[in-house]
């Protein structure tokens, strides 16, 4: 028996899958963002349908949940239905914003008109807001708390559960 | 129904996978001949029943039968055939099931050709062949079984990952990779049964050799794919990420290379065996480990399949493989005898033993590379990525050494050299270093690597050249026609050595075209208005247009550009931008205009359909072409001298060495 090539082999094994046992169940997709625990930046947009404003700073004292979406983007149609379901029930202490960039504001009215809607949804027109809030891809939510501070971030389509799970953490002083 | 077909085929698989490889083991124990013929038996059913399985899948496919999960999960109908076709290795489930379909194929093959023969090692690499099919089918048959039974089947289905339908060059690309990872199964197996006998004698040498050449073969190609579809879809002008799944497949090549020529030195000097199989062990844990990486969930790659269970089954594999191979090696390598030694420093096998270990440093160097941010996460809790310059700064001195090494390890002879014989064959291929270095001077390299690519690249074309045709000179010289010697002394009796020496040709062009166009590529950001002309690297570039297409699965958004060089036009490229039904982000398709010079390449960053604007990158990189040309020269080389011989290859080395010293005397 060779004990160099037993001992050196199992170092590398050992060193190697141990690696790779613990990187197990993480997911490398997930982008933490550096804006938990920050402040939520401030934005002020128009509102689809209404031509309102909405200033963000005017939902303070309350959790918001900040949904980065377009129409042409399918997990969005996919998660549209279970954001108005949970906005139905949980507002209006929980206050739901949808933020559209990279679209038209007639495509977008279509949408919400054949597929329901039951919280604002504003306009970034420039996608000044989505460059500040770091969005990689649509859709993406923010959860901000009651003082505007944001407390998780979720990329993907959002089904209740998850919902529920980040807006626990907003929910927590 | 047609899942519960295949999913009785895939249990089908498993025993006679299971029971075939008992047999094989049992037999290599018993030297039964009864065993062995049964182990064979089995290991043809076992390619029969997966590759049935694998029929019916991509029947159920093409029957749209969306009560068949997989076909549930991939399948569209608005998708062309190809696609649907493609669909079969496009997601996790099926992606196992075409390995377990091409690793059939290669056992039925190497069962068949090497049966009567090799008796001492045939039934346990049946054993060892059959022991990883039957872990494949336990995959299929359960943490990835493609073939749930749907009870309410959906009418359409989302069709695969749009990246896959981007280009066709994703229809191609990992079959070559399967055949290139799956084959490595093959030599595997014949290792480790040299080593459960503890000898490895000259006859198994030659399966060895060939099970292996062909998946590098296939492996390098693949490779290339993966670069060339990158390349042509992803937009950024470049071809090599170090993404950790194009790590993945580039690790096993690396001492897959490595293996390739140390098995010549085993040949030659009966040397090196524990080495050699060591490396091929390597290469197929290698192989496993990509498996891993791509379908874990655990790296961060444009290749990740969704996240899945299978990677702890994975894994399991990977630590008993792995400890398998580490106790095979510790109780056997010292059987494994030497006969002979390297002879001195200056001496072909020392340049053999140096190209190997190069080649293992690279290895160590990627393979670190890609798992350090793991180490990082596991022991500090940080993400952080391990980017190009990590990999640039690293790889780029060792492949030029490398490839230096290329260059004078077949300019000298076997075993020990006189001072003078050195001084002849290493002094004149300077002049091809010089002229090649100053070539690349003149047109404009100023890059000190890629200089050094250069010089090292023309001394090792200049060795390589000359080496080439030392039998048909030779034949010449005797008075033999030109042709006649040619046919001799090149086509059939030199034919191996003429295809390494291809293959040696072709790595040059190779990494010379890789250093080259990735040092000099200029890129050009312009913004354009529709009719307007602007220049960038010496070509004037008019924005003809922007229109949309609607296709049932896709949309997309395609600007006409036309390139005029010299004021005359010499191409159109329409660079698109694809917002897939079912995807988050819109996709780009960059456009190329290809001369053998360099490419033009066009992708667009951002494009306004109403106002008929668009903005565009411009990367113009000399010689890219050159990349995907050499590599499948390489390949074409390779399987040229993979062409069985009338004569054994032992008697026809040993018959043009002496001749080739002598030339070099």
């Amino acid at each position: 028996m060779n004990r160099t090539v037993l001992i050196v082999g199992f170092i590398i094994a050992a060193a190697l899958l141990g690696v790779l046992f613990l990187g197990l169940g993480k997911n490398p997709a997930e982008i933490r963002t550096p804006l938990i625990g920050k402040p939520a930046p401030a934005f002020a947009l128009r509102e689809v349908g209404t031509g309102q404003t909405i200033d963000l700073a005017q939902f303070k004292g309350k959790p918001v949940i900040i949904n980065f979406w377009a129409t042409w983007c399918g997990p969005c149609w996919e998660e549209h239905p279970v954001l108005v379901a949970n906005a139905r029930t949980l507002q209006p202490n929980v206050q739901f914003l949808g933020v559209v960039f990279q679209d038209t504001e007639e495509k977008i009215l279509g949408f919400l008109q054949q597929r329901g809607s039951s919280y604002p949804t504003v306009v970034d027109q420039a996608g000044k807001t989505a460059i500040a809030y770091g969005i990689g891809g649509v859709p993406e939510t923010y959860f901000v708390d009651a003082n505007g501070i944001i407390r998780a971030k979720y990329s993907g389509p959002m089904s209740s559960d998850i919902l529920q799970e980040n807006l626990r953490k907003a929910m927590t002083p | 129904m047609i899942a519960s077909l295949g999913r009785l085929l895939i249990l089908g698989s498993l025993l006679a996978a299971t029971a075939g490889s008992l047999l094989g083991f049992a037999a290599g124990r018993t030297r039964s001949v009864d065993g062995l013929k049964w182990a064979r038996r089995f290991a043809y059913l076992y390619c029969a029943l997966i590759m049935l399985a694998t029929v019916v899948m991509v029947v159920a496919l093409l029957r749209h039968d969306f009560s068949v999960s997989y076909v549930a999960h991939v399948g569209s109908r608005s998708v062309p055939t190809w696609v649907t076709v493609v669909s079969l290795w496009s997601s996790l489930e099926g992606s196992i099931l075409f390995w377990g379909f091409v690793l059939g194929g290669y056992i039925a093959i190497a069962t068949f050709l090497t049966r009567g023969r090799y008796p001492e090692y045939q039934p346990d690499a049946i054993g060892v062949w059959l022991g990883c099919a039957a872990f494949f089918s336990f995959l299929i048959a359960g943490p990835a079984n493609p073939f749930h039974t749907i009870p309410n089947p959906p009418l359409d289905g989302p069709g695969p990952n749009p990246l896959l339908q981007n280009h066709l060059l994703m229809a191609v690309h990992p079959p070559f990779l399967y055949l290139g990872y799956v084959g490595m199964t093959i030599p595997f197996g014949f290792a480790c049964a040299a080593l459960l006998k503890g000898r490895l004698g000259h006859s198994v040498l030659k399966p060895l050799r060939e099970s292996l050449m062909l998946p590098w073969i296939f492996q390098s190609i693949a490779i290339m794919l993966g670069g060339w579809w990158a390349y042509e879809v992803l937009g950024w002008g470049g071809y090599w990420a170090w993404d950790p799944v194009e790590n993945a497949s580039l690790l096993p090549w690396l001492t897959a290379t490595a293996a390739l020529h140390s098995i010549m030195v085993v040949e030659r000097k009966g040397i090196l065996k524990g080495w050699t199989v060591t490396l091929i062990q390597a290469t197929f844990l290698l192989v496993i480990l990509g498996t891993f990486m791509t379908r874990s969930g655990v790296f961060n790659s444009v290749h990740s399949f969704t996240q899945s269970a299978i990677g702890p089954t994975i894994l399991a594999f990977l630590g008993f493989a792995l400890l398998f191979s580490i106790a095979l090696l510790a109780f056997r390598i010292d059987k494994l005898e030497t006969e002979g030694r390297i002879e001195g420093a200056a001496s072909r096998e020392a340049m053999f033993l140096v190209n190997n270990l190069l080649f293992v440093l690279l290895t160590f160097t990627v393979l670190i590379g890609t798992v350090f941010p793991l180490i990082v996460e596991a022991v500090k809790g940080k993400q952080m990525s391990v980017g190009r310059p990590y990999f640039d700064s690293m790889v780029v001195p060792i492949g030029a050494v490398l490839l230096f090494v290329l260059g004078i390890g077949p300019a000298l002879p076997w075993g020990r050299a006189t001072g003078e014989q050195i001084r002849k064959s290493l002094l004149p291929p300077l002049i091809g270093a010089v002229v090649l270095a100053a070539l690349g001077y003149v047109v404009g390299v100023r890059n000190p690597w890629t200089l050094v690519t250069l010089a090292f690249g023309g001394y090792a074309a200049q060795v390589t050249l000359k080496e080439m045709f030392v039998p048909m000179r030779q034949r010449m010289r005797r008075g033999e026609p030109a042709g006649l010697a040619f046919v001799d002394g090149q086509l059939r009796r030199g034919r191996r050595r003429f295809a390494s020496y291809i293959v040696h040709a072709s790595a040059v062009v190779a990494i010379i075209a890789i250093a080259v166009s990735s040092s000099m590529r200029q890129t050009t950001e312009l913004h354009f208005a529709k009719g307007q002309t602007q220049q960038a690297s010496g070509y004037d570039i008019t924005l003809t247009g922007i229109k949309e297409v609607q296709e049932p699965h896709r949309s997309s958004i395609i600007s006409t550009f036309v390139i005029a060089r010299n004021g005359k036009p010499v191409a159109t490229l329409e660079p698109n931008m694809n917002q897939y039904q079912m995807m988050r982000e819109p996709i780009g398709s960059p456009d190329v205009y290809t001369t053998l010079g360099g490419d033009l390449y066009i992708s667009l960053s951002n494009v306004d359909l109403l106002n008929q604007t668009a903005s565009i990158a411009v990367f113009a990189s000399p010689l890219v072409v050159w990349i995907w040309i050499s590599v499948i020269a390489m390949g074409l080389g390779a399987l040229f001298g993979l062409i069985p011989s009338r004569r054994a290859v032992v008697s026809e080395s040993t018959e043009t060495l002496p001749e080739a010293a002598a030339e070099t005397a």
